[in-house]
């Protein structure tokens, strides 16, 4: 195993704090000790010592991570645990010590492009995206995990963009962000090459408009800091929604809604944006915010993970509908289709659940 | 034992807890191998393995604890107790291996009872997350110690924690009302419906600081406060400890500041000017006032004119504010001591006719027999009738043996050092970080012939002595 040097200085500065526990979304599920930045830390610097192998079950424990980097944000000395619990995956993956259940995601990945497997099938995400087929100077990128169980929503974003007069495109052959290989083998030959695809498609276009949180943080921070940029104007969903609000190209109706928007982690921690959702709210209704909110949120859901701990992510979803609850609310809205589809497995009797597209529709 | 034997066994415990919550995987008896204490964590860093649990269990509540417990007892396996891991004494490590009892699955919130101002939850509950549910309905816990966000409930009950705010709210033995405890036979008790009362000894108090020898708590009843209207900080410069020690004893005896803490000078010039940028010779002292307005303002003119007399210089309210908001940041790496250093905190308590006595007796004490160690310390808890000091010492890496069991002859021998001292001069074994393994032979020379009350209800709770062996000289 071949660790860089920022690896092991900070699995060794991780190994013996416990003070990020209490933020860790799978470890507040699982309540397992494994679960902890330092578990992993101490684990794999007990590897680099030589005094474990690096065996299937510690490799079982990297991959429990879900990289939110909530630890990371906790951190009141720098520590950035998602170092070595990213690094470890490429060292396993590089070693052919892959867990068996993360295979059949690699192997999609390379019979179809995506990890998820073929795109789900719905008629109206076809006959919508198909409506704006024609190249533009804007891109609605979709992404994978929408395309993969949330088209339902991506409609409503169509929809409403085509409301504002927006005229952009949406690729019936779109390019994955590189994101979910990035997540599942860290930085290898595969994810680099997918993400500079990515990159190249983005570059035909001014602007590109990521649905998906996720997306928006690997082409606009993961793909950066790894060298691969691109010309074209990158923005989050969100981010073009305030806009367009802004610019009165959607003029909003102010209701009587309380919203509590569940924050995704790679929105507010990766690109920093913890404004323009709650912008988008306050011009929609009321928000009634839970505890940890912006860039302390909390994960409410991950469709990589769901494949292969299903019950930890109706887990951490589960938490946040009480958290919200907790505090009054009882409408979540959400930005992200993986914490949209946990969440709406959970969803609690009288709550409602919104995408932020779907909250503007409804106040137009 | 025999392999036939092991799996019958897990087997066995699979079924009071779930097979999914009874582990053997490598990963779990690893984590649960190495705490806080820094000779697990020198062992792990020299690339040893501490010993390890045979089997980690996460049971979910008292029933599951007693099914533990009785399987056990029954094959007279050792059972050590694992909150969060965060405790520096080794309480939690299974030196003897055998059964690990995770206790972080009993999390659950059983009762909010504004009424009666106290939350009832399982004793694995993280006590940051209790302080998250005390806050959405506006109310407070008031337990803020270092480990806070990592530390469970039941971590802090078994060790006798305490918090930043302890001289006003109290320790955590002050902070609990009613325990659910299950014996080593599996018995299942609940302690008593309300402290403070006249029916017995409280049984509260016979759990809490066992650390695991003599029962596990399940559930708890922690009591909440009002969030304070206000909080004011203010620090201070005295010239010297003995003015420090004077002025706070005369100020006690006219109400309670919530924060107290007096920094040595050692420490006003290393820790402090680091974290909270005091750049000044002498002992910085802060003090955090709160709870309504009214009643903040009258305390802050009592406390500026009682350390007046004592020529304590006025810092203003800045360095307290930072400290406050940074108090937790002194223990994350990079701040907090770290190896290649060896150190440790040799906190005790004593009336403030010995307390000043006692620290200048230990700082002589191991300065003198281990020069190579630099000893600072701060007073941070107090009481109408004394203090606490939290002193530590701290040796450079290159005086540190690389060999692991040299190195730990020279730890233990500071503890020795410092401890003795520290009984000799009046003060305890420990104030609040608890005994443990690292203590444990030191409980004997300070309590002496008293020893026996703890023998005997060890003995009778727990006769085949499965209970966290050899922690608490037990």
């Amino acid at each position: 195993m071949q660790f860089s040097s920022k690896c092991r200085e900070t699995a060794d500065a991780c190994r013996f704090c416990w003070m990020c526990r209490h933020i860790c979304p799978i470890g507040n599920v699982t309540g397992q000790e494994r679960n902890t930045a330092r578990a992993r830390a101490l684990s794999l610097s007990v590897v680099m010592r030589g005094a474990a192998e690096l065996d299937k079950d510690i490799a079982d424990n990297v991959y429990e991570c879900a990289l939110c980097g909530a630890c990371t944000e906790d951190c009141a000395t720098g520590w950035d645990p998602v170092i070595f619990a990213r690094e470890s995956r490429r060292e396993i993956v590089l070693a052919g010590r892959t867990p068996a259940y993360i295979m059949p995601m690699l192997e999609r990945f390379g019979e179809s492009g995506s990890i998820y497997g073929a795109e789900e099938e719905n008629d109206a995400f076809a006959a919508a995206a198909a409506r704006h087929a024609a190249k533009t100077d804007i891109l609605l990128y979709i992404g994978e995990d929408a395309r993969h169980g949330a088209k339902k929503n991506a409609v409503k974003a169509i929809e409403l963009l085509e409301k504002a007069g927006v005229d952009f495109t949406v690729l019936c052959d779109e390019p994955v962000s590189g994101r979910t290989l990035y997540f599942l083998c860290g930085d290898v030959k595969e994810a680099r090459d997918a993400m500079e695809a990515a990159a190249n498609t983005y570059g035909e276009y001014k602007k590109v408009v990521f649905y998906d949180a996720g997306d928006a943080k690997t082409a606009m921070q993961e793909a950066k800091e790894l060298g691969i940029d691109c010309a074209a104007a990158l923005v989050s969903f969100p981010a073009y929604i305030a806009e367009l609000i802004d610019t009165k190209a959607l003029k909003v109706n102010k209701g009587d809604k309380k919203y509590t928007f569940q924050d995704p982690a790679a929105l507010t921690r990766g690109i920093e944006d913890t404004v323009s959702p709650r912008k988008v709210l306050s011009a929609c209704g009321e928000l009634c915010d839970m505890l940890l909110i912006g860039k302390a949120t909390v994960l409410a859901g991950q469709k990589i993970m769901a494949e292969y701990m299903p019950e930890t992510v109706k887990g951490m979803a589960a938490k946040r509908w009480v958290d919200c609850k907790n505090m009054g609310g009882s409408v979540m809205v959400t930005a992200d289709s993986a914490e949209y589809l946990a969440l709406e497995a959970t969803k609690p009797d009288g709550c409602e659940l919104l995408t932020i597209e779907e909250a503007v529709l409804q106040c137009l | 034992m025999t392999d036939f034997l092991f799996t019958q066994i897990l087997s066995e415990l699979e079924d009071a807890v779930g097979r999914e919550n009874c582990s053997t995987r490598e990963i779990d008896k690893l984590t649960h191998g190495v705490d806080y204490f820094w000779l697990s964590r020198m062992w792990a860093d020299r690339g040893l393995r501490m010993p390890e649990a045979d089997v980690v269990v996460s049971p979910k509540n008292a029933k599951e604890t007693s099914a533990v417990l009785k399987i056990a007892n029954y094959y007279k396996i050792p059972v050590t107790t694992w909150g969060g891991g965060g405790g520096t004494q080794g309480g939690a490590i299974p030196v003897n291996g055998g059964i690990v009892l995770d206790t972080k699955r009993m999390n659950e919130i059983y009762d909010f009872n504004e009424k009666g101002m106290f939350i009832e939850c399982g004793t694995g509950t993280i006590y940051k997350h209790l302080e998250w549910v005390a806050n959405e309905r506006g109310y407070a816990t008031m337990h803020y110690p270092s480990s806070l966000t990592c530390s469970t409930v039941g971590g802090f009950l078994a060790h006798r924690g305490i918090g930043v705010s302890s001289t006003k709210y109290g320790k955590i033995d002050d902070m609990v009302l009613g325990m659910e405890v299950v014996l080593p036979d599996g018995t299942i008790i609940e302690t008593s419906p309300a402290p403070k009362h006249a029916a017995g000894p409280d049984l509260n108090q016979i759990f809490i600081g066992s650390e695991g020898t003599l029962g596990i708590m399940t559930k708890a009843q922690m009591r909440i406060y009002d969030i304070p209207e206000e909080r004011r900080f203010r620090g201070f410069l005295f010239h010297n400890m003995t003015d420090a020690f004077d002025a706070s004893r005369e100020l006690l005896q006219k109400f309670k500041p919530s924060v107290m803490r007096l920094y040595d000078p050692a420490e006003t010039a290393s820790l402090i000017k680091k974290i909270v940028g005091v750049e000044r010779d002498g002992a910085f002292m802060n003090i955090a006032i709160e709870g309504d307005a009214e009643m903040v303002a009258l305390e802050e003119k009592i406390l500026l004119k009682t350390f007046a007399k004592y020529g304590a210089e006025d810092l203003g309210s800045e360095y307290g504010e930072k400290w406050w908001k940074e108090k937790i940041t002194f223990f994350y790496p990079g701040n907090m001591m770290d190896l290649p250093q060896m150190f440790g905190t040799m906190d005790t308590i004593a009336p403030f006719d010995k307390i000043e006595k006692i620290y200048w007796a230990m700082k002589e004490a191991i300065e003198t027999n281990f020069p190579q160690a630099k000893f600072i310390a701060h007073f941070s808890h107090w009481y109408e009738w004394g203090a606490m000091v939290y002193d530590r010492f701290i040796i450079d890496g290159k005086d540190v043996p690389q060999d692991p069991h040299e190195a730990m002859r020279l730890h233990n021998a500071v503890w020795n050092c410092g401890v003795r001292t520290a009984i000799a001069n009046g003060g305890v074994v420990n104030d609040h970080h608890g005994v443990g393994i690292k203590l444990g032979r030191l409980m004997k020379e300070q309590y002496g012939p008293a020893m026996k009350v703890f023998e005997g209800l060890k003995r009778e709770l727990d006769p085949n002595g499965i209970m966290n062996p050899f922690k608490l000289g037990l």
